[in-house]
């Protein structure tokens, strides 16, 4: 049985205990967070130690193994210190951190204890994206030469069921440590990295202020692989989509072949939710383990991230997505930055 | 008494000739002695005017231009909104451009939502409302409503009678849903704006349409009786403007429309059937509620109410 501390209950912190509280094997034995609203519904859910400040879960609980943490990128670092100096496993929400210096300290402390850490980047347990891995590596498609990745949505910006108003961190630099660039380009450039399975670099960016805000709310980013595959990545908050509507595309085009995205989904995510919530029904009423999430489609990856993060613990294998790994995508992102950034000064001295 | 709205088809993207045409067939004759202006648009979230939700910010350049050219360029005019339960004014103003014009303009942007509010009631079909009001708009010399035609679900349309909700200084108007209709009237009982000049450059039905229109009036009430009608409504089986005539804010018989057709633009506006969508969401609420009680499984928080 693995000890389960959840760090942060916001939108994704209680999706992921949620997740937990499902998970064969794990237990969730302590919840962290300052709002008093999102520690009752822990409560109702059938956590019974909680915690305002999450530095209390991880110093003065003797249970917890394992930490999930979903907390603003400002406070990544530093949870995560603590987490591992206080012998735990750790998933953390994407990105790693959010700058690679953080990044570096978090990797160093990773292999000083000796602890498990995996990123959330949750891209990667999505069955469509699987399959198109799979084929890319069956040959059908020849050689990679290109790939496309975009993801526009609102980002920040998604207004729920239960309005709520954006939290201010998300638009102070500072804190946040960027915009839609560092929000979701670590998904798409870790999906580029996890494709080409080679060490990349930026070869152009160009950052976008639709909004007016602090952080740049739109990005288009090309990089290039050692083995010369190049990858074009274009991402932004500033569409009024709501799901299932998502503008999320992935394209990798080969010199045998193509392949998109759009072939390993669902048509329509209606019919897919009825499918598989029926399925699901049919397996509680045979008394069977149902599939958690999967009537979601996209949503099912948060389960699967997680199982995969205790399997790594009881196993004592590699993480899906390791620390290292999420360096190397917060490095192409810090170049990206760089590059993008350096383009806006020359504009502005032309 | 006639109650005037104009509709102006806005030529060559002359917002300020098409204003002011507005205003004349609209019969407003600007007040005397105008000190303070205040000027409400409609920003209820972070969504760009071109998706036909907020109010463009070259409709509101266009009205400053208007009164300064009416009072002169020492008229302190104040360009006001209120904080929404998902929406931060601050950001809104940013997102939406109104800081960049203000800038150009040299007006004030001001949240109706800080500072302290005035505790106001209203009798709405035996509902006894409170809303917290901002002084600003209650003493404004000139307080004019911009305000969007949209479709909505709750209340069918939303225009100049729901852009006086939006400025109510509280927040979570949310706590308001339950009873909008009644809410919506009540809060016009307490403000009324002088003018109210509609944004119809995009319209948002079931999905924005560039109408290119502007419509004027000094009712909010007669100015949603003809929207209700560009949007495929009668307006007599809108609840709260149905609830309107029965609390004598207005009566339907007075109203008067100037200058293009409504049916021009009435045939172009993308119609919802709410009957259906509505039903649709509940439905599919209530399987989800369903389904997670026989299977325990996980519904993302993103879909809890």
């Amino acid at each position: 049985m693995v000890n389960v501390g959840v760090i942060g209950l916001g939108r994704m912190g209680m999706l992921h205990l949620m997740s937990c509280l499902n998970i064969d094997g794990v237990k969730v034995v302590a919840a962290s967070d300052p709002s008093t609203k999102a520690l009752k519904k822990a409560r109702k859910l059938g956590v019974n130690v909680l915690y305002e400040d999450y530095r209390d879960l991880l110093s003065k609980n003797s249970e917890v193994d394992a930490v999930v943490i979903s907390l603003p990128n400002f406070l990544h670092l530093e949870s995560v210190r603590l987490a591992l100096e206080a012998g735990l496993h750790v998933f953390i929400e994407k990105p790693l951190a959010k700058n690679v210096e953080e990044c570096r300290e978090i990797v160093r402390l990773v292999e000083k204890t000796g602890k498990k850490l995996t990123v959330g980047n949750v891209l990667r347990f999505e069955e469509g994206i699987i399959k198109m891995k799979e084929t890319l590596n069956s040959g059908s498609i020849g050689s990679l030469e290109v790939v496309t990745l975009e993801e526009i949505i609102n980002g920040p910006f998604s207004h729920p069921r239960n309005p709520a108003p954006v939290a201010d961190w998300w638009f102070d630099p500072e804190k946040s440590g960027g915009g839609v660039l560092l929000d979701l380009g670590c998904h798409l450039i870790d999906l580029f990295r996890f494709f080409v399975g080679e060490e990349c670099e930026v070869d152009f960016s160009s950052l976008e202020y639709f909004f007016n805000l602090p952080v740049e709310d739109g990005a288009i980013v090309m990089l290039r692989s050692s083995n010369s595959v190049r990858g074009i990545i274009n991402v932004g908050w500033y569409q009024k989509t709501v799901y299932p509507q998502f503008d999320f595309n992935i394209m990798l085009h080969g010199n045998s072949g193509y392949l998109s995205i759009n072939d390993f989904r669902p048509k329509n995510l209606y019919t897919y939710a009825v499918k598989e919530g029926t399925k699901n029904i049919l397996r509680k009423l045979t008394k069977r383990k149902i599939r958690p999430l999967s009537y979601t489609y996209h949503y099912e990856g948060f389960y699967k991230e997680l199982v995969s993060f205790f399997d790594c613990i009881r196993n004592d294998s590699a993480p899906a997505v390791s620390a290292i790994e999420g360096m190397k995508t917060i490095e192409l992102i810090e170049q990206a930055y760089e590059y993008g950034n350096s383009k806006k000064r020359l504009a502005s001295l032309v | 008494m006639n109650s005037f709205v104009s509709l102006v088809r806005v030529q060559n993207s002359d917002l300020g000739q098409s204003i002011s045409k507005a205003l004349d067939l609209a019969s407003f004759k600007f007040p005397s002695s105008v000190k303070s202006v205040v000027i409400k648009p409609n920003l209820c979230y972070y969504w760009d005017a071109a998706t036909g939700y907020t109010t463009d910010p070259r409709v509101v350049a266009a009205i400053i231009d208007c009164v300064r050219e009416e009072y002169g360029k020492d008229v302190a005019i104040k360009v006001a909104e209120a904080d929404a339960s998902a929406m931060r004014t601050k950001y809104a103003f940013k997102v939406l451009g109104y800081e960049k014009m203000a800038q150009d303009k040299k007006v004030e942007l001001f949240n109706l939502s800080e500072g302290e509010l005035e505790e106001k009631t209203a009798r709405v079909n035996n509902h006894q409302l409170q809303f917290k009001v901002n002084p600003l708009l209650l003493n404004a010399d000139l307080f004019i409503s911009v305000p969007k035609p949209k479709l909505m679900k709750i209340v069918k349309i939303t225009c100049a009678m729901k852009n006086i909700f939006g400025c109510i200084g509280t927040p979570r108007k949310v706590i308001y849903h339950k009873h909008l209709n009644e809410a919506v009237v009540g809060i016009n009982k307490i403000l009324r704006p002088h003018l109210t000049i509609v944004d119809g450059l995009t319209a948002l039905g079931r999905f924005p349409v560039k109408l290119n229109l502007l419509m004027a009036g000094t009712s909010t009430f007669s100015v949603d009786w003809v929207v209700s009608q560009m949007m495929g409504y009668n307006p007599s089986k809108v609840q709260f403007l149905k609830l309107s005539v029965a609390e004598n804010i207005e009566n339907p018989r007075n109203v008067v429309t100037r200058g293009e057709n409504v049916a021009e633009f009435a045939r172009i506006i993308p119609k919802e059937k709410f009957i259906s969508t509505g039903f649709l969401w509940y439905l599919q609420f209530k399987m989800l509620g369903a389904y997670q009680k026989i299977t325990g499984d996980i519904i993302p928080p993103v879909f809890q109410e």
